[in-house]
């Protein structure tokens, strides 16, 4: 069984990671299965990448040229989003999103990527993290792309249309938590189920929305909220990250 | 959030644990300075440091302590980059609260703060 953890961990962090690897390996609504896995397998490339190296440490990314390290079947443009996700997304802009969406890569398409590549790294840096080895890829299952979009979804808050906090109607009612919504919950909602399943995982790795009132001790965990907001807040903060 | 859930607690602490300070840390946030070591060695991806951060922390706090921090620190990773990666501003930037602490943390230094602020 995927995810066999041993039993000194929580098993809900077990239950979500495997529930993820079945999303994965379905179809999204804007990739085929086996171009999830794929996205999947880049955003593992990306860690070892020279490229990336190089373009980290430069003034500007697009001022390195070369290419990634990459064996997967997609698109370069694909690859690039995926390695800038894991490696240098404080550098990612509307301009960059722009550019690629003219060579190809659709805002909706993208913001299926970036949840795939995000939900999947998460799960990696929790078994870095414990010191084990990361789970293999699961096989695509069948299934093609419907090319669902909300129609609720508009531009004007970062660099693709989302989901006004007022939108969460329909198909979208679930889509937020106890009621309440903020831009990071709004951000990947151009692909509601892309914010669906980072929601899953949260719940289990850190919180869940209902969860997030209490700010003292969180039920179900061994840490009282003090000390997790302060590895949130480290983590961010080495990660530049000013929302 | 972390000052908010100080003041629900009633308990005094020193923000500067967030920008690395680990004397900082263990103010009022019990296996703080262990938790911060653990916390910036995922983030860094080096797996030495995990490994001894891990089991520091670990023979001082115990296991279930050690899964709960790694859930947390994997999360943040990834919830970074939904941040970045989709380009949203902070929700209220006019707020108080969150200015006082963007202001004491420095944060309008980040890259990413031009999504918040686009003059800066």
């Amino acid at each position: 069984m995927a995810f066999d953890y041993p039993e000194t961990f929580r098993p809900d962090i077990a239950e979500a990671h495997r529930a993820y690897w079945n999303k994965l390996k379905s179809p999204g609504n804007w990739w085929r299965p086996a171009q999830r896995i794929a996205i999947a397998a880049a955003s593992r490339e990306a860690i070892d990448c020279d490229l990336c190296r190089q373009r980290r440490a430069a003034l500007s990314p697009e001022s390195v040229q070369g290419e990634h390290h990459n064996q997967q079947d997609l698109s370069a443009t694909a690859v690039d989003v995926v390695h800038r996700i894991v490696t240098d997304q404080t550098r990612i802009s509307a301009a960059y999103i722009e550019a690629n969406e003219s060579d190809g890569l659709s805002k909706p398409a993208y913001v299926e990527l970036v949840g795939v590549v995000v939900a999947v790294l998460s799960i990696d840096e929790f078994h870095r993290a414990m010191g084990l080895s990361l789970e293999g890829l699961p096989a695509p299952g069948p299934g093609e792309p419907d090319g669902y979009l909300p129609g609720q979804a508009v531009s004007g808050t970062g660099f693709v249309p989302m989901i006004p906090a007022d939108g969460a109607s329909g198909k979208e009612v679930d889509l937020w938590p106890a009621d309440r919504t903020a831009n990071v919950l709004r951000a990947l909602s151009l692909v509601p189920d892309a914010v669906r399943s980072w929601l899953a995982l949260s719940d289990a790795q850190y919180l869940s929305m209902q969860g997030m009132g209490d700010f003292d001790q969180p039920e179900g965990r061994c840490l009282n909220r003090m000390q997790i907001e302060l590895i949130a807040g480290r983590v961010s903060a080495m990660n530049e990250c000013f929302y | 959030m972390l000052r908010v859930s100080a003041q629900t607690t009633q308990t005094e602490i020193d923000l500067a644990g967030v920008t690395g300070s680990a004397t900082a840390a263990d103010q009022g946030i019990e296996h703080g300075a262990l938790l911060l070591g653990f916390a910036e060695a995922v983030a860094q991806r080096d797996s030495g440091a995990i490994e001894r951060t891990r089991e520091a922390l670990r023979m001082a706090a115990g296991e279930a302590v050690v899964v709960d921090a790694a859930g947390v620190a994997a999360n943040f990773q990834r919830m970074v980059r939904i941040a970045d990666s989709a380009g949203i501003p902070v929700d209220d930037m006019h707020n108080e609260f969150g200015k006082a602490v963007r202001a004491e943390l420095g944060l309008e230094y980040f890259r990413s703060a031009q999504n918040s602020l686009p003059s800066a």
